[in-house]
């Protein structure tokens, strides 16, 4: 009898597979970035990125996994194959082009600059040689080397830069500036502590694209198709809107 | 017919090899010049990138050589006071320094640093103005909270070596000290603590390596240690392998050195196995 059951059960899972096999894409997420990815109290990454991704695999008709990755060796964990795409916030950048590709842009970010409420700091040239702390491995890090060199901290998590920040131990933290305005203007516990006295106003646009490994272009052509429709379908606006109130 | 031995020779059995058995020297020698060889051997012939991540490093040895040496001040004046605690026949004193062991034994090292860095970071900042200590608490370079945790949790283990090096000293000795009428203050640090430096060395040694490699887990505290300094320069140039590469052959060859230190000076304390 138990043996029945289990060999329909088995048939049952077998066979119901079969008939949802869809493509699954699996991205990795460094799910300390809020509001763009972050972890909730239900052990779910949560924000634009992981809605942004869901409402692309329902359009573009393929499973969604999101595993969250701590950014220090997220591109290494990429080049190894251990998932399809990176889904955190990633700025293209020219180095980054050089060892993986990126879909079309979903973002454009600036970069913000945090500081406490009291900081006289009003421009980047306020900053020379002061601590600025920043995510390692980040633009706001790249940034933060560009304009104060080795006085750059570089942190494993940006949340722990703010709060080195906020504890009076560094003078500026630097990031996207969707980050830095969510630490800064929202968050209860530093809202009345930091500001966001201006963002760095960068050459040329930075743009954020979900990265695939090098040469992946089924995945990378599966992502553009997906981000296309959600665009066009107007979701995107809906997602835009629903974490950062306007258009 | 032949006399039957009798005797057995200690080097039959299972013996602990000792430096004149080539076998422990040799390791020693091989893992140096091996080490040494790749890290020439890379930085000249492959000196993109090798080369430049070597000389991304030397300000991250500085900083993990301050840690530790601070780190290792800060553990022997708590292990002192902590390993005289344990043996303390005053109830409060020993209470205090056993819980003190218990409590550091029990929590990660790592958790202890984000403790002390994060934790009580945010405690301190909100701390007034109103003396210089709070002002120092207040202001505390990430160097210094990482120099306390760390000092503060090989404290308890150096307590524990300098309990074990205190006690293995004879019982004798505290008593002819006694009977020649020196008070038990003058009996610890006149006779007992003098012959527990022998002891106690090779040990606190030992912890010293122990603690080079365990600053590499201040790099999470922002330090910029060798690991964050190589950590620095993979996440720009995506060159894992090569970079952790390299900043394990420094790690190796340090701890080599230094370890060989640790074992000569062990040899010259060692009277007892002296022939």
């Amino acid at each position: 009898m138990l043996k029945r059951v289990f060999l329909t059960g088995f048939l049952l899972v077998t066979l119901s597979s079969m008939a949802w096999a869809q493509k699954t894409i699996t991205f990795a997420s460094d799910c300390t970035w809020p509001p763009m990815e972050m972890m909730s109290e239900q052990k779910e990454c949560i924000g634009f990125g992981p809605d942004l991704v869901n409402a692309m695999a329902k359009a573009g008709g393929f499973n969604v996994v999101i595993q969250n990755t701590a950014w220090d060796g997220i591109f290494a964990g990429l080049a190894m194959g251990k998932y399809n795409a990176i889904s955190s916030s990633v700025s293209i950048t020219e180095e980054r082009k050089a060892t993986m590709d990126f879909s079309d842009p979903y973002f454009e970010v600036k970069q913000g600059v945090v500081v406490r409420e009291d900081s006289p700091f009003k421009s980047e040239a306020d900053l020379a040689g002061k601590t600025v702390g920043a995510q390692i491995g980040t633009t706001g890090y790249f940034a933060a080397m560009r304009i104060v060199g080795d006085k750059a901290k570089s942190y494993d998590e940006v949340g722990l830069a703010i709060t080195d920040l906020a504890n009076g131990r560094i003078d500026a933290v630097i990031c996207d500036d969707a980050v830095a305005a969510d630490y800064a203007l929202m968050n209860p516990d530093y809202a009345d502590k930091l500001a966001m006295p201006f963002v760095i106003v960068p050459d040329e646009p930075e743009y954020l694209g979900f990265a695939v490994k090098k040469g992946d272009s089924e995945t990378l052509e599966a992502i553009n198709k997906a981000l296309t429709a959600v665009r066009d379908s107007g979701e995107y606006d809906q997602i835009y809107k629903k974490w950062f109130g306007s258009e | 017919m032949a006399e039957k031995k009798t005797t057995i020779d200690v080097g039959d059995g299972a013996a602990i090899p000792t430096k004149h058995d080539i076998g422990l020297f040799s390791a020693w020698w091989i893992a140096l010049i091996g080490a040494l060889g790749i890290i020439t051997y890379l930085s000249v012939f492959k000196p993109d990138p090798y080369w430049r991540i070597l000389k991304f490093l030397p300000d991250g040895v500085l900083v993990t050589f301050q840690v530790t040496i601070l780190s290792i001040i800060l553990a022997l004046i708590l292990g002192l006071f902590t390993g005289l605690g344990r043996i303390s026949k005053n109830r409060a004193v020993n209470l205090i320094a056993s819980t003190y062991v218990e409590v550091v034994r029990g929590i990660p090292l790592l958790v202890q640093l984000f403790y002390i860095y994060f934790a009580l970071g945010q405690v301190f900042a909100n701390l007034p103005d109103s003396n210089f200590v709070f002002v120092f608490l207040k202001n505390m370079p990430p160097l210094v909270a990482a120099v306390i945790a760390m000092g503060f949790c090989y404290g308890a283990y150096m307590g524990e070596v300098f309990r074990a090096g205190i006690q293995s000293i004879d019982k004798g000795q505290t008593e002819a000290a006694r009977s020649l009428g020196f008070n038990r203050r003058q009996t610890m640090f006149y006779v007992i603590l003098p012959q527990a430096w022998r002891t106690i060395l090779p040990p606190v040694g030992n912890e010293f390596i122990a603690l080079l490699k365990d600053s590499s887990l201040v790099s999470i505290l922002a330090v910029s240690d060798i690991l964050r300094r190589g950590r620095e320069f993979a996440s720009v140039t995506f060159n894992y392998f090569e970079t952790y590469t390299m900043v394990a052959l420094v790690y190796l060859v340090i701890t080599l050195l230094l370890s060989k230190a640790v074992s000569s000076m062990e040899e010259r304390l060692n009277y007892y196995g002296r022939r």
